[in-house]
């Protein structure tokens, strides 16, 4: 008797009514009452015209109306972008609301799910045939496509892998990076011996790979990464007295010691076998002072040449500062740059900036060699 | 195989009347426009006494400069003008007549070696010199003084280090703008910079050398006669960089050693009443950036300035002895009035030093700009200064700022600095 359209827009409208009935009985709500009264009404009346019309089916026997009609073209296959491009509208709203990177996610997804629906879009109104119409589709997106997907699929492996590695401890790393080496390796050789086998197999082998590493890249993310120990530098200790004292330090660790710079360095400080300090303003050579001129609120290269039996760093001292203390006080300690501990022979490079003229300090500026009472050598910052 | 002859060969071409009339037309014009860009070309290059004059060396580096360019020059013209003037010919003696065109051939091995050897051995022989002069200018082994030299927007600061050379110089001497030298003296001039990259360029001295923060790099300064020699920055480094100038002020040894004594005078505080309120003006408003040797504190403390808490560079010129340099603001402006100015910077060679040393006083001082410059410097020169405008320096300003100066303080701070001798 009722038509399928008919029988759920009756459903419908019945639920409204119940609903509007049940909603102003017992929680006396004006608005929603008229809300879903108008509903109810609406949906009424729409079952009635659709009743009326019988679903506006066309009469089966009606050949010659099938036949013309739009509906008896192919229907363009099923597109997931507009679900992209608004899972793309909903990632914008949420970044705007939290983070800026999302924001961005948002709009490239947004973006790309606008392009690709309007090439297939238009590419179904090339012709009636859904096959010639993909091709279409395929031949104007896959050259951007490909390259994008294999670019993305990379990284989001990459960063799996890296989150893999930041999650297990520095030994582990090893061991995996040797372990999937070898696989890596295995398999390749078996592919390379055994030409036959099948391609099914290689993509299934390569998919359970990637699953596996985007799988554990996810939970390692989820976890965390080890704890990271920040190596010290000799910035970081040398309110500790690091450039006070001759010994190893963690900062002194592995540190590079052999520069290449020969040119644009303010001086060159060289501790001598005898333990005295000598400086050579490079290129020129006519300063013939005792102390080094040096410049004021100026950065400022030296090269440390030690040329001593022993391993010793270059520190200099330009006067005092102010820093905070653990209790909230205040403390007076030497203003010091160092370099770190350099090996007999070598040389580092200091890179330091003095904003006071050495005439506010009571000792004046001075460079030093912990260790070595001998090497001594004053600074002038005029 | 012959290759086949176009048939466009037999063709005899012609224009219609409009072509022909726009022919004409073009070519009256490219006739005049030619003939102006060529009398411009010649009188731009017609400046009497030019300051900057690469062409007018006047210290032997310049002079290496010079002596290479002539012939470098002179070779670069010979060439162009052959290469023009067989272009030329080819133009006219085969123009467009509507005739055939020529049978077209391929490949002339005779010609295209010589053409490729001729400009080989040609820059050969330019190489030769150039590369000898470049060494010539990086030899510094007879170096007898160093200059430290270091650019900052924009001005430049010039600091003589600690050392035996130019006479002897027990402490460090800083100043900016003019740096000072002694005549025939093997100067190298150690430059850098406290903030970008600028260049230091002195035409009539030597060649540019650029000044690079954290790195430093050596350039020749050598006059041959005592007198001012002009240059500015080379090297575009923001919003007054066509106002960074600075000067070269060559002097007889005795003469040098006479300016060397004069800028380790010790201080004194001025005697005059108005001077000493400017004095307490200075370190009121002044002396946050700018160093004052010598000036102390009611305690007796010297009063050390803190550029470097206010001026993104970290510096501002030190004023100890402002009046024994006649150019202020980055040497932008004079510090001699229009009168006094030649009596210095035209004097003969012999009468110079003496005359430059007098340094400016009451009666010569460009006292309209110095209050103009002192009333509100933002004005004179741009420079970044506005408080609202300060956020990528944490409200670091670059250059001067406006100060609010009262007229009276003004009155009180002239006084004050022309006290700086």
């Amino acid at each position: 008797m009722f038509t399928t359209g008919s029988k759920l827009l009756i459903g419908s409208a019945l639920a409204a009514t119940v609903a509007a009935v049940i909603y102003g009985l017992t929680l006396d709500g004006a608005m929603g009452t008229v809300g879903l009264v108008a509903a109810a009404v609406a949906l009424w009346f729409l079952a009635g015209v659709n009743a009326v019309v019988r679903d506006a089916n066309v009469f089966e026997t009606d050949d010659a109306s099938v036949n013309a009609s739009a509906a008896a073209h192919p229907r363009p296959g099923n597109s997931l972008w507009p679900l992209a491009l608004a899972l793309g509208a909903v990632v914008v709203a949420i970044g705007l609301v939290t983070q800026q990177t999302y924001v961005v996610i948002g709009f490239v997804l947004v973006g790309a799910a606008g392009a690709e629906w309007m090439v297939q879009a238009w590419a179904e109104s090339t012709s009636s045939d859904a096959e010639f119409n993909e091709e279409v589709r395929e031949r104007v997106m896959q050259p951007l496509e490909f390259p994008i997907l294999g670019a993305a699929v990379i990284g989001i492996l990459v960063y799996a892998f890296s989150r893999i590695m930041l999650w297990l401890s520095k030994e582990g790393t090893v061991v995996l990076f040797a372990v999937v080496a070898a696989i890596v390796l295995a398999i390749a050789a078996i592919i390379a011996m055994r030409p036959s086998v099948r391609t099914g197999a290689i993509g299934g082998v390569l998919a359970v790979g990637a699953i596996l590493v985007i799988g554990g890249g996810v939970a390692a993310g989820i976890d965390g990464q080890r704890e990271i120990h920040e190596h010290e530098t000799v910035d970081g200790l040398s309110e500790e007295g690091i450039c006070e004292s001759p010994d190893e330090f963690e900062a002194d660790e592995k540190a590079s010691q052999t520069i290449a710079i020969k040119q644009g360095i303010a001086a060159e400080i060289t501790l001598a076998g005898d333990g005295t300090l000598s400086f050579d303003v490079p290129g020129p050579s006519g300063q013939g002072a005792t102390a080094l001129t040096l410049p004021r609120s100026s950065t400022v290269n030296i090269a440390f040449i030690n040329e001593s039996d022993h391993e010793r760093r270059l520190s200099l001292d330009h006067g005092t500062e102010v820093v905070q203390t653990e209790d909230g006080g205040e403390e007076e300690i030497p203003n010091q740059t160092c370099t770190t501990l350099v090996e007999d022979g070598g040389s580092q490079l200091m890179t330091f900036k003095v904003d006071l003229p050495s005439a506010t300090a009571p000792d004046g500026y001075f460079f030093f060699v912990p260790g070595v009472d001998t090497a001594l050598l004053e600074v002038v910052v005029p | 195989m012959t290759p086949k002859r176009p048939e466009a060969a037999h063709e005899i071409r012609t224009e219609s009347q409009p072509v022909q009339i726009v022919k004409q037309l073009t070519s009256r014009t490219s006739v005049r426009i030619g003939a102006v860009a060529t009398l411009g070309a010649v009188l731009v290059g017609c400046a009497q006494d030019a300051p900057q004059d690469t062409w007018d060396p006047a210290g032997p580096s310049a002079q290496k400069i010079h002596n290479l360019q002539w012939p470098v020059f002179a070779v670069a013209g010979i060439v162009g003008l052959t290469v023009l003037s067989v272009l030329g010919f080819i133009f006219f003696r085969y123009r467009d007549r509507g005739q055939p065109i020529p049978e077209q051939s391929h490949g002339k091995p005779a010609l295209e070696i010589g053409l490729t050897i001729l400009p080989a051995l040609i820059l050969i022989g330019v190489a030769i010199p150039t590369v000898g002069t470049l060494f010539a200018l990086n030899d510094f082994d007879d170096t007898d003084c160093v200059v430290n030299v270091t650019g900052q927007q924009w001005w430049w600061e010039i600091d003589y280090p600690a050392q035996d050379g130019c006479g002897g110089i027990e402490t460090p001497i800083v100043t900016s703008g003019q740096m000072v030298i002694p005549t025939n003296t093997s100067i190298v001039a150690q430059v850098t910079s406290r903030d970008v990259i600028h260049s230091w360029w002195i035409p009539r001295l030597n060649g540019k050398k650029d000044a690079v923060p954290g790195r430093v790099h050596q350039v020749k300064v050598e006059a041959d006669e005592p007198g001012i020699y002009a240059g500015q920055c080379a090297e575009f480094c923001g919003l007054s960089h066509a106002n960074m100038r600075m000067e070269v002020v060559a002097l007889d040894p005795d003469d040098f050693a006479t300016w060397k004594a004069e800028q380790l005078a010790e201080y004194e505080s001025p005697t005059d009443e108005l001077a000493l309120a400017g004095e307490a003006t200075f370190v009121a408003q002044c002396a946050r950036c700018h160093q004052v040797d010598g000036l102390t504190d009611a305690a007796g403390e010297p009063i050390i300035s803190r550029p470097d808490e206010n001026v993104w560079s970290g510096a501002a010129p030190n004023l100890t002895h402002l009046m024994s340099r006649n150019t202020f603001a980055g040497a932008t402006f004079d510090l001699l009035d229009a009168e006094c100015r030649p009596e210095v910077w035209e004097a003969p060679p012999e009468e110079f030093g003496e005359r430059y040393l007098a340094g400016v006083d009451a009666e010569c001082l460009n006292e309209p700009e110095l209050r103009s410059w002192l009333r509100n410097a933002p004005l004179m020169k741009p420079m970044y200064t506005d408080p609202e405008k300060l956020g990528p320096t944490d409200g670091l300003v670059r250059g001067m700022p406006y100060l609010a100066l009262s007229e009276d303080q003004i009155d009180e701070l002239i006084a004050y600095l022309l006290d700086r001798q």
